[in-house]
């Protein structure tokens, strides 16, 4: 691993450690809204990884076990199919309506964590990507 | 030569598709379109039309975008070598030659 990009900069490092409160809360909010205003889970899963690569800029250390959040990912990917199984194709939403803002909300949050681990998978790969190995030549 | 013909051949997809595209005059009635912006509300309780369509009315739609993401993934992991010593194909550690 080269110098990190960030030896001197004290300025990006408490600027992103400010405004990281602000990404959590803002993709939170573009998640659990998702039915009443534009956004949805996949936006705001996207503005959930924009979080891990903050994280890298400021302090680009491989820490965080890529096997591990993929594995996660695919947790929420196997509640993304399990949730419309049991809530929406036999018909239970139909049948007790106050449900049926709950299922909405469910499906934006499994999706937002399932998009947002998924990215963040993506951009530690190519973050420490060194360009050697067995599959690359 | 095999380069012009592949040409020719890609030239002679492309005019096919812009052919097939341009010429039809079929008139589709926007019967979906106005049952789904006039009754998601009291069908899903979305007060947004597009959650409403994504989350209920197309979620085999929204289920495989998922699994597509997730498949790009699993091909991308397989293709770039992490620093973990995890996707060796015969198992053997990256040598920096």
């Amino acid at each position: 691993m080269s110098k990190p990009i960030t030896d001197e900069s004290q300025i990006i490092s408490v600027v992103i450690g400010f405004l990281y409160p602000f990404m959590l809360l803002l993709g939170f909010y573009v998640i659990i809204n998702g039915h009443y205003t534009p956004g949805g889970g996949f936006q705001g899963g996207g503005i959930l990884a924009s979080v891990f690569i903050a994280r890298y800029v400021v302090h680009p250390v491989e820490d965080i076990s890529d096997t591990r959040l993929h594995a996660f990912e695919r947790l929420f990917l196997a509640l993304i199919l399990v949730a419309p199984i049991l809530l929406l194709f036999n018909g239970l939403i139909y049948r007790y309506p106050f449900l049926q803002v709950h299922y909405l909300t469910l499906m934006d949050i499994l999706i937002g964590l399932q998009v947002g681990l998924g990215l963040a998978v993506v951009v530690d790969r190519f973050a420490f990507f060194k360009g050697v190995g067995p599959s690359w030549r | 030569m095999r380069v012009i013909v592949s040409a020719v051949f890609l030239a002679l997809v492309c005019l096919g598709v812009i052919v097939l595209t341009t010429g039809h005059d079929e008139e589709l009635d926007p019967l979906l379109y106005d049952y789904v912006s006039e009754h998601f509300y009291e069908d899903t309780s979305a007060r947004n039309a597009v959650a409403a369509v994504l989350l209920n009315y197309r979620m085999y739609d929204t289920i495989f975008e998922a699994l597509i993401l997730l498949t790009a993934i699993v091909g991308m992991m397989q293709f770039l070598p992490g620093v973990e010593g995890d996707v060796g194909v015969d198992g053997e550690e990256p040598d920096h030659e």
